[in-house]
């Protein structure tokens, strides 16, 4: 396991320690090093199992189990099915957009920098393997098509942060903030100055271009940070339409969304780039709080 | 994918993966702190009844994660006219003024209408809401509102906590008010005769005091509950005690003479003798109990939004109501549209009088009135009322929301035994509001 380290400053406890390749921070408002530990260590254990269970990495999990059960049903815990039913409602929302079968078109899709954009026949190839609609979801029984995949990668974190901050909820009515690589959540107004500030980061550069400012709920981004490809002058961002194969043409590098829960915030800054162009009016229609770059 | 706003089926989702009940609570950031809603309401009654413009205005400031004031001004200007309780006769029908010292007249089969109807009011408001910890609430309230002829102060505590992993709500309220009126030329004394009209408004009317006084109690018990992913179960007890003056200084009964079914001429009633007009004050008890149950269920089909209501109704004045209320909110990409049906139907209470006879409720000789209570008001009789509504919402930008309603409402009055030339005729209205609420 990753080391976790603590330290204090002024009002509050500072805890880091990595996980989902990400730096994570959880800043516990209070001055009782123990009550700090306690929560620090209890979020830590939480996006660690989360991530182990998770992980699409992994040889002794759920996912590989999915993944690699040749088209036989694989009966899900309780969790792990809540997770499904989760991307099913979110491939229905977004009418097919958000799926989380696209994920093998990694295989020839490699956003280095470079200009290998992969051929028409070699994405057509991969096509046929993906598409939430083939799959046989019967909660809690889940079959993939053999070929198939299933990845949970695009709400992990996510997820973990939200999780994360209901345990420390029930540990401290201090106010917590958790920040797994930029998808940040508080569980309430802090006792000294109202809000938590965090850097705002953004893909094209390396220091933070502002503060976030947050009293309660949480805040998540997305965007393709150094990840694309150019070709010919075209930049082609790492978020796919599972559709075509094609990256999203056109649309912001960098999405935050401020929502109540960092699911949401996450969801709704994903769901937003794939909008392409269109990702700005798709937000204002959400009436929620968010920042373009 | 085609736009459209989703914010409610993910927040829905959010909430079944993380097993919590509804995240109630946005998100803030720090510098949104402010919301401002103006409305602009326009009530209209048909046949040049009254009519009601009313701009109102309300602030709310969230000072923090735990406390929260709302500031509210309603303005009121009310003209028109509305029925004074007397009947239509096929005599020309002669009143006095509240102030007194005018008289107006009802023709032949017309119901008459007192005419000098018209106000202005001002009412504001303040509510402190504050959490008392992570499942409880409490919010005081004041209020005030005043008229010419009219005030009322008035204060509420409420209480909310949340049980049962947030899928509860237990709600229990406390507000106080006191009334006071304030009619121009003083409080008529109930059950006497209306005076005829005089130059010299001293000599006019037997006052019963320039003011009266009016307490009210209410008490609120309520129950919100999530049922389900996609719906909402909320029931509230609600219990109200008034004391004190609870007349319409304004309204009248008439006495009517059997022999001739129209308006007392004679001996007490031998207004050119005597001054008194065959119309007596109304009397009301001065208490009344009211308890209400209501309740409603809210569910979500996808973007769409249903809201179904049931208010049953009865006070010790033996007025029974049922209040059916529906409205559907379609929502478009940006914008919405929500339909709204409302049914009403009262009984009469039990002092709703439609006249007072010469001889059996009103003694010819001395004009004293044998009953203890009777109105004739129109809003204590039996009725049945439809409404009929359309809103439109539009979202301008992240912040910014507008949205109008028209809605058209018709009331039946309903009076047993009573001629047809003799009823209160029912009532038809406009209602049109513009709503535009801003967040920064």
């Amino acid at each position: 396991m990753s080391p976790l380290s603590i330290e204090a400053r002024k009002d509050y406890w500072h805890g880091r320690f990595e996980a989902m390749a990400s730096p994570c921070e959880v800043l516990v408002e209070t001055g009782d090093r123990t009550l700090a530990r306690s929560v620090i260590e209890t979020v830590a254990r939480e996006v660690w199992r989360i991530e182990q269970k998770f992980s699409r990495y992994r040889q002794d999990n759920i996912i590989h189990q999915i993944n690699h059960a040749d088209g036989k049903p694989v009966m899900l815990d309780e969790e792990s099915a809540r997770l499904i039913d989760f991307s099913d409602q979110l491939f229905q929302m977004s009418d097919g957009l958000f799926d989380i079968t696209s994920g093998v078109l990694r295989k020839i899709w490699q956003f280095d920098g470079s200009d290998r954009v992969p051929e028409q026949d070699q994405i057509d190839a991969l096509l046929k393997d993906i598409g939430w609609q083939r799959v046989c979801w019967e909660h809690p029984h889940l079959a993939l098509a053999p070929g198939m995949q299933i990845d949970l990668g695009g709400i992990g974190k996510e997820y973990a942060v939200d999780r994360g901050l209901l345990l420390a909820r029930s540990i401290t009515d201090d106010s917590v903030l958790i920040n797994l690589g930029g998808d940040l959540a508080c569980t309430g107004a802090r006792k000294i100055g109202g809000y938590w500030s965090v850097g705002r980061m953004i893909s094209s550069h390396d220091q933070a271009v502002g503060l976030f400012r947050l009293i309660k709920g949480a805040i998540a981004t997305s965007g393709d940070a150094n990840r694309f490809l150019l070709k010919d002058g075209q930049r082609f961002s790492h978020i796919l339409n599972p559709k075509t194969g094609w990256p999203i043409m056109h649309a912001p590098h960098t999405i935050s969304v401020a929502a109540a829960s960092c699911v949401e915030a996450g969801m709704f800054s994903t769901l937003a780039l794939l909008q392409g162009a269109q990702a700005e009016e798709f937000l204002q229609l959400q009436q929620l709080e968010y920042w373009l770059d | 994918m085609q736009l459209k706003k989703i914010s409610g089926q993910m927040s829905l989702a959010a909430c079944a993966l993380l097993q919590v009940a509804s995240p109630v609570a946005r998100a803030a950031a720090a510098d949104n702190n402010w919301q401002v809603d103006s409305a602009v309401l326009l009530y209209s009654e048909s046949d040049g009844r009254v009519s009601v413009f009313e701009p109102a205005l309300q602030a709310t400031r969230t000072i923090n994660e735990d406390e929260q004031i709302d500031v509210s001004v309603v303005f009121d200007a009310l003209t028109g006219a509305t029925p004074n309780g007397a009947h239509a006769t096929e005599s020309t029908q002669t009143f006095t003024s509240a102030s007194g010292n005018r008289s107006y007249t009802a023709n032949p089969g017309e119901t008459p209408l007192d005419s000098s109807f018209q106000d202005i009011r001002l009412a504001g408001s303040v509510n402190y809401r504050y959490n008392l910890d992570r499942l409880s609430r409490l919010t005081w309230g004041a209020n005030l509102s005043g008229e010419s002829d009219y005030l009322s102060l008035g204060g509420s505590v409420n209480f909310e906590q949340d049980i049962n992993q947030r899928n509860t709500t237990l709600m229990a309220g406390l507000a106080l008010s006191q009334d006071t009126l304030l009619p121009s030329g003083g409080v008529p004394c109930s059950l006497t005769a209306m005076p005829l009209a005089s130059e010299n408004e001293d000599d006019v009317f037997q006052s019963a005091g320039n003011s009266d006084d009016k307490l009210t109690t209410d008490l609120m018990f309520g129950v919100t509950q999530v049922l389900n992913r996609k719906t909402l179960f909320q029931a509230n007890y609600s219990y109200s005690q008034s004391t004190g003056y609870l007349n319409d200084p304004s309204k009248i009964v008439s006495v009517i003479d059997p022999a001739t079914g129209l308006p007392a001429s004679s001996g007490f009633f031998n207004t050119a003798l005597t001054r008194n007009l065959p119309y007596v004050y109304e009397n009301r008890p001065d208490s009344r109990t009211r308890q209400s149950l209501y309740s409603k269920i809210v569910r979500y089909l996808n973007e769409d939004v249903i809201h179904l209501s049931y208010r049953y109704y009865r006070d010790d004045w033996d007025i029974t109501s049922h209040t059916l209320d529906l409205k559907y909110r379609y929502q478009m990409e940006g914008d919405f549209l929500q339909p709204h049906v409302r049914l009403y139907q009262q009984s009469a209470a039990s002092f709703k009088q439609h006249d007072l006879q010469l001889g059996r409720d009103v003694d010819a000789a001395t004009g004293e009135v044998l009953v203890d209570y009777a109105s004739n008001d129109y809003r204590l009789a039996e009725s049945q009322t439809v409404t009929l509504g359309l809103k439109y919402g539009k979202l301008l930008a992240a912040n910014q929301q507008f949205s109008m309603r028209a809605e058209w409402m018709q009331q039946t009055i309903q009076e047993p035994g009573v001629s047809e030339s003799e009823k209160t005729p029912g009532l038809d209205a406009i209602i049109v509001q513009f709503n535009y609420s801003i967040k920064f």
